[in-house]
């Protein structure tokens, strides 16, 4: 990343003195033709985040870059960033047309060069027949493109979304990430996406900042957002995750990608395999195992295992969700359907996996042998959608 | 829709004829018969209010209660006398009022629609002391009080009382003029004294006295004085205006004597009230009690003495002090209004005021 | 309307034509929607339809100026004030007068209601209620208070003459300034009620959004805040108007009687010279002229709205 399209140093946004900041020194570089997604729960600072890059808000500390230039102090019409929010914010006293062409006539442009971007502006969503339809009239997807076509006619050096898919139901949201995804790649727009929904993000991002507590908790691509979590937050909020305290006894070799594998403890369950960075060897870390990488058979396994109650079973058709209890402990499992043999409640599963799915948290060293964090809510939430 | 929109029509239509009705019909009235008891019950008085009302109630209408004990007066009271008399004429029929005292020129009107009846001396027998020219000529009402439009005055602007019409049109007092427009009585007689002063006879033509109130109209601060034509003075809004010499009297006691009041030697306007026994009073007996002991000796002195009005009944006594106060009774330079001509011009002044006179 | 098609959404029950059920059901919802406006409708046949058809009869009574009204059909009472420029002046000034109130009134009273609708601040409810709190007090006590503060020795000619800008009083009293300037205050709670409510359409997101695409504070005003505002503005214009062309206590008594306008002109003709016919025909008149300008601005707001 030579030249960021857009770069923040040590944005601050403190609403009240004394209060913690909204958004504590963050610092990130998004790549021209990007799509980054601002992840995190609500209150994690990612909206107030997006509102200072656009200029809708004023950072107490800081800088905000685009193409190399400080914009911290440009005002927010003169910033050339096109912006959807999550009301859409169409405006309800002009027709379609009249919506996407405001832009172009604060910019001044010539009403035939106007005209001819908004009906391409349109095209581009797919909604140009609607141009001459008063807002109202409109059904939420279709408000939701034309406040795309309104940022995008503009040409903004930023597109940025906020939440742009919380107000649609289950179904038009799967569609209208497709849809977003292609016409961001078509038109090359570098944006920023807010969503509190993971799925979402990894769905849709080249990049995923997962925020918390107004900071990054960690910042890079979604696979490795998703099998490389750095913090146990991270690991927690993205995809469903078994978590053990670990103390990590011996390095057993190099493995893939320069990491290394060691020999675990884990904590009541005796020894496995997992992988991690290189020099792990004596300390104590968490381990993650994402349930769907968790072996589970009814029968015992040879190699190290943990034995498991079944206290729950969820049959979605390609898969089996299992809850199950192990040394007073809650784990997640999934595994292929079969046409026959189900699991029963109350039931003896036998659970293990491979070193390499096993992925030691680096952000979490030091933790106690012996002691549990608790699950977040996000995660028993899941839990139970599962 | 359609089917309650007709409906609703309907009964507006209906309505609309039912107020025809209601305001087509209005019984006439019993005439000249008693009702109820001369010495209990109750009487219902309308008069004016303010200090009137108060002034009226402590010297006339308490000492009234002390004599006749079983009688209660109930004061109805009004901005004006015009105010009465439209209330008076939504009771026409079965009215609520006994006695009315207020203006003669609205009582001369009251007299012509048939609202009041006739005295005479052997129902009120205190009527022998109020003299032929205080008795209407046709057996009405006869006149309880009296008093003159004057001019009232700031006393620190004015060391001397001003003795001049004229000092109304004085360029000294510019903005700081008050005047009460027409239809108030002091309006209206206003225009009478100024067509006399300009020498023109008011009942044929007031054109000079137009022109001449024309000149005054930049120098008036207000032509409706707020609270009052008195309190406006008191209160330093403005030096010399139109105001009644009773009241003036009684407010120059209460102010310390910033205010005053003189009649100019030009002349000036009488302001007469008189009292009357409402055609079909509920209570006429009893009401001939009050009006008979309202044309008392006692009675208008006791006003006079209160409010300064002077007495239209020949044997009340006035303490020197309290003469001297009141406008004489028998001043030639004070004239009364033409009734008659007045009740019908007084619509023609008025309007002359609004569009000749009161221009900004 | 919308009952019934309600009502014909419904499935029929079993052998029953759709049509007759579908009748039966409106049928009753009709009857107790009469049944319970009818005590409203009562109380507005007293209070309101009666009275206007008292006053709409009377002004065809023939009139004498001593009060003498007579049962009779003229028109009189309204062909002269038409054909006499006196009256024309009068409703002119009068309508002048309304025109400058409401347009001052709302100008004032815009960045308050403003304010107060965007407003997230916990003290919000009691800012509201301080806004509208000279509701509380009559206008004849406020038009007095106007007074005190107006006259050529009060408060505003008296810091003007202590401070040396004037020597003369300005006249600011007993005349349509005085009564201008009471009426735009004593209407202010009014309008900022108003036009809160109609500022419903307005959200900070509708300024956001015209702010990232590139217009200036200026142009979010113009093109975003001021058209979305407008229907409430036209409302507080509207009701300000009306309110100012009626009222009567305020221009009496700011006034000082040379401000003469239909309100006071029918308390003339009512109370000093008991013209009730010609008073009622005046009423008659200034209640289609107001018929006429509210069924403009209906025409004009469904314009805005649309």
């Amino acid at each position: 990343m030579n030249n960021p399209k857009l770069s923040i140093v040590d944005l601050t946004k403190r609403y009240a003195p004394g209060l913690d900041p909204a958004v504590d020194c963050l610092s990130m570089s998004v790549e021209e033709g990007h799509l980054v997604a601002l992840l995190g729960p609500s209150g994690c600072g990612k909206t107030t985040t997006l509102r200072m890059v656009a200029g809708l808000m004023d950072p107490t500390s800081g800088s905000i870059m685009v193409d190399g230039k400080d914009i911290t102090q440009t005002p927010v019409h003169k910033r050339g960033m096109g912006m959807v929010f999550q009301s859409y914010a169409l405006f309800p006293h002009m027709d379609v047309a009249q919506n996407v062409a405001f832009g172009l006539q604060m910019r001044k442009v010539g009403s035939k060069e106007q005209n001819r971007r908004v009906v391409e502006a349109l095209d581009l969503v797919k909604l140009g027949h609607l141009a001459g339809r008063q807002v109202k009239e409109l059904s939420g997807g279709q408000q939701q493109r034309i406040a795309i076509a309104r940022a995008l006619v503009v040409e903004p050096t930023l597109l940025l979304l906020d939440e742009p898919l919380s107000n649609l139901d289950a179904k038009l949201r799967e569609n209208m990430r497709t849809e977003i995804r292609s016409i961001q790649q078509r038109t090359g727009a570098t944006t920023l996406f807010v969503t509190h929904d993971q799925d979402e993000a990894l769905d849709m991002a080249d990049r995923i900042a997962v925020m918390n507590g107004g900071i990054i908790e960690q910042y890079g691509a979604p696979a490795e957002v998703y099998e490389r979590p750095q913090t146990h937050f991270v690991a927690d909020f993205i995809g469903q995750a078994n978590f053990f305290a670990s103390a990590v006894v011996a390095d057993d070799g190099a493995a893939a990608d320069g990491e290394r594998s060691y020999v675990v403890d884990v904590d009541g369950f005796g020894r496995f395999g997992a992988v991690g960075a290189a020099g792990l060897a004596g300390s104590t870390h968490e381990i993650v195992v994402r349930p769907h990488r968790l072996k589970t058979s009814l029968q015992q396994p040879a190699g190290p295992f943990i034995e498991g109650v079944i206290e729950r079973v969820s049959y979605t058709g390609d898969s089996l969700s299992l809850g199950l209890r192990a040394g007073g402990k809650e784990l997640l499992s999934q595994m292929p359907t079969a046409s026959s043999g189900i699991p029963r409640l109350g039931q003896t599963a036998y659970l293990s996996w491979d070193p390499a799915d096993a992925f030691i948290i680096p952000g979490t060293a030091g933790i106690p042998h012996g002691t549990e964090r608790p699950a977040t809510a996000d995660a028993l939430a899941a839990q139970d959608v599962a | 829709m359609k089917s309650y929109t007709r409906r609703g029509f309907a009964a507006l239509a209906l309505t609309a004829a039912s107020a025809l009705a209601l305001s087509a019909c209005g019984g006439g009235a019993e005439a000249g018969k008693e009702a109820g008891s001369p010495t209990s019950g109750e009487v219902n008085l309308i008069a004016y209010s303010g200090i009137w009302e108060e002034q009226y109630t402590k010297a006339v209408i308490e000492p009234f209660k002390a004599k006749y004990p079983d009688i209660k007066i109930n004061f109805v009271s009004k901005r004006s006398s015009a105010e009465m008399l439209s209330a008076l004429q939504g009771q026409k029929g079965s009215p609520g009022t006994d006695v009315a005292i207020m203006d003669n020129s609205v009582s001369t009107t009251g007299n012509r629609q048939g609202l009041f009846e006739k005295l005479d001396t052997s129902a009120v027998p205190n009527m022998a002391n109020v003299p032929e020219k205080f008795r209407n000529k046709d057996g009405y009402g006869p006149v309880a009080m009296l008093d003159a439009v004057g001019l009232v005055y700031d006393t620190a602007t004015f060391p001397t009382a001003p003795d001049s019409w004229k000092v109304l049109w004085d360029p000294a007092n510019k903005g700081k003029v008050n005047i009460v427009a027409p239809p108030s009585l002091l309006g209206i007689s206003l225009t009478a004294i100024t067509a006399k002063m300009e020498g023109e006879d008011y009942t044929q033509s007031i054109e000079k006295a137009t022109a001449k109130l024309k000149e005054l109209a930049p120098s008036v601060q207000s032509f409706a004085p707020n609270p009052d034509e008195y309190q406006s003075v008191i209160t330093g809004q403005t030096v010399i205006g139109l105001g009644q010499n009773a009241r003036a009297q009684y407010y120059s006691d209460q102010s310390k004597k910033k205010i005053g009041v003189a009649v100019p030697k030009e002349g000036s306007v009488y302001q007469i009230n008189t009292i009357n026994l409402v055609k079909g009073a509920p209570h006429s007996a009893a009401a001939k009690t009050f009006i008979n002991y309202a044309l008392s000796a006692e009675a208008q002195s006791a006003f006079a003495k209160a409010l300064f009005y002077a007495p239209s009944v020949t044997n009340a006594e006035l303490p020197a002090e309290v003469k001297a106060r009141v406008v004489a009774t028998d001043n030639p330079d004070i004239t009364a209004l033409d009734i008659d001509f007045l009740s019908k011009a007084r619509d023609k002044w008025t309007q002359e005021w609004k569009r000749q006179i009161i221009t900004k | 309307m919308s009952i019934i098609t309600a009502a014909g959404n419904s499935a029929p029950g079993p052998g029953l034509a759709p049509g007759v059920l579908e009748k039966a059901k409106s049928r009753r919802d009709r009857r107790t929607f009469l049944a319970l406006l009818a005590p409203a409708i009562l109380g507005l046949v007293a209070s309101f339809v009666l009275p206007l058809a008292y006053m709409v009869r009377m002004s065809f009574n023939e009139g004498g100026p001593d009060g003498v009204v007579e049962e009779g059909f003229t028109l009189r009472h309204y062909i002269e004030p038409l054909g006499d420029s006196y009256f024309w002046k009068v409703t002119l000034d009068t309508f002048q007068m309304g025109l400058v109130v409401g347009v001052l009134c709302v100008l004032v009273s815009y960045p308050v209601a403003m304010f107060l609708a965007r407003s997230t601040s916990k003290f919000k409810g009691l800012l509201t209620a301080l806004a509208i709190a000279p509701l509380l007090t009559s206008a004849v006590v406020r038009t007095y208070g106007w007074m005190v503060i107006l006259g050529d020795t009060g408060l505003v000619n008296s810091s003007l003459k202590s401070m040396g800008f004037i020597t003369d009083p300005l006249k600011l009293t007993n005349n349509m300034t005085g009564v201008t300037i009471g009426l735009v205050e004593i209407f202010m709670p009014y309008a900022i009620l108003a036009m809160i409510s109609g500022f419903g359409r307005l959200s900070p997101q509708l300024e956001e959004a015209a702010g990232s695409l590139g217009a200036s504070k200026f142009k979010v005003f113009t093109r975003v805040t001021l058209p979305l505002t407008l229907p409430g503005v036209l409302t507080a214009f509207l009701m300000v108007f009306v309110l100012s062309v009626s009222t009567f206590i305020t221009p009496r008594l700011l006034g000082g009687g040379a401000v003469q306008v239909l309100a006071t002109e029918i308390y003339d003709q009512t109370t000093g010279l008991l013209n009730w016919p010609f008073a009622a025909a005046l009423s008659v008149i200034l209640l289609v002229l107001f018929g006429i300008i509210i069924s403009v601005y209906q025409r004009l707001t469904k314009k805005i709205g649309a």
